[in-house]
């Protein structure tokens, strides 16, 4: 996805880079212009709301419908590699489990957040219920990371995985599957639908094939010449354009690397083909995730209400729960879970992908226009973050991951707790 | 380096660009409810036109019929044939034995006597609350009506989308009488304390009411009620006490006056180039009143 993680002696191999260059590298590489940009959003709304509503509201289209197709491309594109022969997501089996977990996830955290709405009265919010999907996948994937960074597993040729990792990333690239499959025909500043879209469609995909039979290497044409005729296709038939660059993605030159690394890429190597979709776009997309946070952040304090405490106890309870009820369903039909996960694990994890932030912030622009009920599902959305400390304090609570009592370091060592 | 920095320019100029074809609204959209053909030059004589507003109201509880039975009493003073509700005009599961607890028989004897009521729908509202006739919505999320020299629009704060603001556009334009006058739920200027103003909306709505000459607003949503000192040559008013009251509102140097000790409603008429109000409580007592000029006939 949007970040990069620099190999860890990048210094020495650039000398003389500056300090704001590295500044730079290590804000990209921990995924942290995201919420840098929806803490200046924050502050900016409550302290001076009338211009960063002015500000935000000029620069909400092209950040959410078109620079977001970056983003989204680049989540594509992760999980289009991983589905390769002898890749992660290959194996069917090892989908099974974490989409029953998570369409479980989604269907209990829609019966929560309905409860609560008809429950406080609110009728209008009923159809707001996609919030609940929205995992944010890069926090989990850093949040899971650290919580097993150092737990038991056996080396595997030098490199252990622990399986709490590509679990999570597939609890939450279904869930946000389930979530962009609801509103992408909902999208609500679509155009009036004008016809010519499936013109334009198959003129996207013509391009996208003759330049893959050219063996183009370059990422751009890809992007600006096929994604921009996908993106107006999209947008000329109400869906949300955002999406553009998903059925570009299977056409691009692609890179091998394993599951673990969907948000690390390796460093550059000049040179070698094909370069990764990420490496290469990783800054814009970071500057698209910098700018969305803050357009879309920005809420004052007294915006809570019904639709935020809704979304809060989705996404933290409802989803939480529904995980661990589609994980014992799942093993009720005689699915397995994978080595070393057990119910403490699952939920640990599921406090993990509870976090919904960016694809909640964007499910919830996509389906309301911005006013009071946007602004409330958004501090949900927010509020959401506190899942990370959260999945530590359970973690801490359960022996899980680095807080074990006592585990195998992963290069062979014991360690105590 | 260079190939990076041009991409990111290339990225920048195509944002950019479509930020500022963002800006400038459209105007173009004719989607919504009939605006209907423009009005002829209203005549020189002209009837007053007299109207009561309550917001917040649909309780179904005591202060609701309170509140119901001071406007009957006031219709003495001020004969009003027309209520504005500011949504919230029913809290409960919407059935036919809640709209006649928290409505119908409130209201009763102004409904007997022949008073029509304008809503448009709070939070607290189901949507499909449009088509309970006697809401006078005729089965629409946003309207417009007129009456002698005055038009009144009803917008939808809960989804204020851009074919809305579009049509809310349109409609102001065509507007030639002497009097606009907007009501909706979510108030962009408030001093309640849960609430407040909501300045996203403000930053949406604003420049329409000031570039299309609109005189009064009306809002609910804070139980509280107050008025503000004419802003951009406009006077925003909260009612949103006509059933619900909740304490508490902020001191503030814009704020004209303000109560929030009891439930209230407005008494509005317009005369000519002079609209005049009241603000009373269930109990009778006048907590605010005062005289609002339209300014040049336009």
């Amino acid at each position: 996805m949007a970040t990069h993680v620099m190999p860890t002696d990048w210094r020495h191999a650039a000398p003389t880079r500056s300090r704001a260059a590295g500044s730079l590298h290590y804000l990209t590489g921990h995924y942290l212009l995201l919420p840098l940009g929806a803490t200046v959003a924050f502050v900016w709304a409550n302290v001076d709301g009338f211009s960063y509503y002015t500000v935000a509201r000029a620069l909400a289209f092209p950040v959410n419908a078109i620079a977001m197709a970056l983003f989204f491309g680049l989540v594509a594109q992760e999980i289009f590699e991983e589905t390769a022969p002898g890749r992660a997501l290959h194996q069917w089996s090892r989908w099974v489990v974490p989409m029953i977990a998570a369409a479980a996830g989604v269907t209990v955290g829609a019966i929560v957040y309905g409860l609560y709405v008809e429950w406080k009265l609110e009728p209008m919010l009923h159809v707001t219920w996609p919030v609940v999907a929205g995992v944010d996948v890069a926090f989990a994937y850093f949040v899971v990371k650290a919580v097993f960074h150092r737990s038991a597993g056996p080396p595997k040729g030098g490199h252990y995985v622990h399986p709490a990792v590509p679990f999570a990333l597939l609890l939450a690239l279904v869930s946000n599957v389930i979530g962009v499959a609801v509103i992408a025909p909902v999208f609500a500043n679509a155009a009036e639908r004008t016809g010519g879209a499936a013109v334009l469609m198959a003129a996207a995909f013509g391009v996208a094939w003759w330049l893959q039979r050219r063996h183009v290497k370059q990422f751009w044409p890809y992007i600006w010449v096929a994604g921009g005729l996908s993106w107006l296709a999209l947008y000329l038939e109400g869906f949300h354009p955002a999406l553009a660059l998903l059925p570009i993605i299977p056409f691009m030159p692609h890179a091998r690397r394993r599951l673990d690394e969907l948000f690390a890429d390796e460093a550059d190597q000049r040179g070698a083909t094909p370069r990764h979709f990420e490496h290469v776009w990783h800054y814009h997309a970071q500057a698209a995730l910098f700018l969305f946070g803050l357009v879309n952040a920005g809420v004052v304090l007294t915006g809570y209400g019904t639709g935020t405490w809704a979304t809060l106890a989705a996404l933290l309870l409802g989803r939480t729960a529904g995980i661990a009820i589609g994980v014992g369903l799942a093993l009720a039909l005689g699915l397995k879970l994978p080595a070393n996960l057990r119910a403490r694990e699952v939920i640990v994890i599921a406090l993990a992908v509870s976090v919904g932030f960016t694809l909640s912030l964007f499910f919830a622009t996509t389906l309301l226009p911005p006013g009071p009920q946007l602004a409330e599902l958004k501090l949900g959305a927010l509020l959401s973050l506190l899942g990370v400390p959260l999945t530590f304090i359970a973690a801490r609570l359960l022996h899980v991951g680095r807080f074990a009592r006592a585990h195998v370091h992963p290069h062979g060592k014991h360690r105590g707790a | 380096m260079f190939r990076l920095f041009v991409s990111l320019s290339l990225l920048i100029a195509v944002l950019g660009a479509a930020a500022v074809a963002e800006m400038p609204q459209s105007t173009a959209a004719q989607n919504g409810p009939a605006i209907g053909p423009p009005p002829a030059p209203p005549p020189a004589a002209l009837q007053a036109v007299r109207f009561a507003v309550i917001g917040d109201n649909g309780t179904g509880d005591q202060p609701e019929f309170d509140v119901a039975r001071q406007m009957v009493a006031s219709r003495a003073q001020v004969p009003f044939d027309v209520v504005l509700m500011l949504g919230d005009n029913l809290y409960g599961r919407p059935s036919a034995r809640e709209f006649d607890d928290a409505f119908a028989r409130p209201y009763k004897p102004l409904l007997d006597a022949g008073v029509r009521f304008h809503a448009i729908l709070g939070n607290h509202d189901a949507p499909d609350n449009r088509l309970y006739p006697l809401f006078g919505m005729d089965g629409q999320r946003y309207y417009t009506w007129a009456r002698e020299n005055t038009r009144f629009f009803g917008i939808d704060t809960n989804r204020l989308d851009d074919a809305q603001m579009a049509w809310l556009e349109n409609a102001l334009k065509r507007s030639l009488e002497r009097w606009k006058i907007v009501y909706f739920h979510h108030a962009i200027y408030s001093g309640g304390t849960r609430h407040g103003s909501n300045i996203e909306l403000r930053v949406r709505l604003e420049p329409l009411f000031v570039r299309y000459g609109v005189n009064v607003v009306f809002s609910g949503h804070d139980h509280i009620y107050q008025r503000f000192k004419p802003r951009k040559g406009i006077t925003y008013f909260v009612e949103g006490a006509s059933g619900k009251l909740r304490k508490g509102i902020n001191a503030s140097a814009e704020s004209a006056a303000a109560f929030d000790q009891d439930q209230s409603f407005m008494l509005v008429e317009i005369a000519g180039a002079e609209l005049t109000f009241r603000t009373i409580t269930r109990t009778g007592r006048v907590v605010d009143a005062g005289v609002i000029g339209a300014g040049p006939t336009s």
